[in-house]
């Protein structure tokens, strides 16, 4: 597939498929009703597990390049990250935290 | 025009956040995607998604030319939620045409829907309007932040040298995995979502290690995300009794 077909099929997958998961409730309990337990209890516990599971699939991503490193595997990854949590628990503000992080990131494996 | 002046006065905050991460999500995409015309691409998928998580990923996809069964699991995965905000918000869209319907379910967003909740307007048209209003705006923000952000990563990319530019933005990519920390350390905050996390955190490095070993890492992380969220459902179904007995 090229670069393009590919664009362009992720893009309008992406968004037909957002819309649908967003418009779920509405098709299914738009006249009235409740949605079943099993449903709205795997909807409350999925978005943590999912997001922790994203957190782990961008440490993945760096795991290739600090093979190459000598010595600091996952080092300057695991210390800004810890830097950007304890910030956003303290600060409680994304913005704050997210660019402190990428920063000290980016000044770790730049020196 | 009121409802409008209102709906405007409540979306300040979001024009910050959204133009500044978008702004972010938009350079990302031009300087690191490896694509033609990222200003277009940039502007169509942040129009289509509208989705923080998802734009950041989206270059990652670009780049790596992700399976598309991975893609969609991953949408599947970091928007289920809003499957739920839908719930609450069945009420406040009854009885919107159907256009008007079908746009207000397509902006749903963590912020949009805390307004409109948010809003303090008896249930009606005004109110409707007032959705609507800020729907729009806050669409219109986050477009116009990733759009602004890939002409300025074409643009520097156009003052110097296209190399420079990247190892001048190594590391930047940085963002969105800060991204998903600070939503991680927010929903932790909540006692009953800290199990959840740390299944959904070890399944998926278990996962990871394991494909590792026989794959190695590259291809590892491209095909973790669909055994690891069928691990992680199971999971969530095996310990639902636990889980839920340790809400409080």
């Amino acid at each position: 597939m090229g670069k393009t077909t590919y664009l362009i099929v992720v893009c309008c997958g992406v968004g037909v498929l957002s819309w649908c998961l967003r418009a779920v409730p509405f098709l299914l309990f738009g006249r009235k009703g409740e949605p079943p337990k099993l449903v709205s209890y795997v909807g409350r516990v999925l978005s943590p597990a999912a997001i922790a599971m994203l957190v782990v699939y961008c440490f993945a991503g760096y795991v290739q390049n600090a093979s190459s490193r000598e010595g600091a595997f996952l080092l300057p990854e695991m210390l800004a990250g810890l830097v950007t949590a304890g910030l956003q628990l303290w600060r409680r503000n994304p913005m704050l935290s997210i660019i402190v992080g990428t920063a000290l990131y980016m000044v770790l494996i730049g020196v | 025009m009121k409802i409008f002046r209102l709906a405007f006065k409540d979306s300040l905050p979001v024009l910050m956040g959204y133009s500044t991460m978008g702004f972010a999500a938009g350079t990302l995409l031009a300087v690191h995607g490896g694509i033609a015309l990222p200003t277009f691409w940039g502007a169509v998928s942040s129009g289509l998604f509208i989705s923080g998580p998802l734009q950041y990923l989206f270059v990652d996809w670009v780049k790596t030319s992700l399976a598309l069964g991975s893609v969609f699991v991953i949408v599947l995965c970091v928007n289920f939620r809003y499957c739920l905000y839908g719930l609450s918000l069945l009420e406040r869209f009854r009885g919107a045409g159907f256009w008007a319907k079908f746009y207000l379910i397509m902006g749903i967003t963590d912020e949009t829907y805390a307004l409109q909740m948010n809003c303090r307007l008896p249930p009606g048209r005004q109110l409707r309007l007032y959705c609507l209003f800020l729907t729009a705006l806050d669409h219109m923000y986050w477009v116009i932040g990733v759009t602004a952000g890939t002409l300025a990563g074409s643009l520097a990319q156009n003052v110097f040298a296209p190399e420079r530019v990247q190892r001048m933005t190594a590391g930047i990519d940085f963002a969105m995995t800060a991204l998903f920390i600070v939503i991680l350390v927010d929903q932790c905050r909540e006692r009953v979502n800290r199990a959840p996390a740390l299944i959904g955190g070890m399944a998926a490095t278990a996962v990871f290690v394991a494909l590792a070993a026989v794959f190695g890492p590259v291809r590892a992380r491209a095909d973790m995300l669909i055994p690891s969220i069928v691990a992680i459902v199971a999971l969530l179904l095996v310990f639902r009794r636990r889980l839920e007995g340790g809400r409080s």
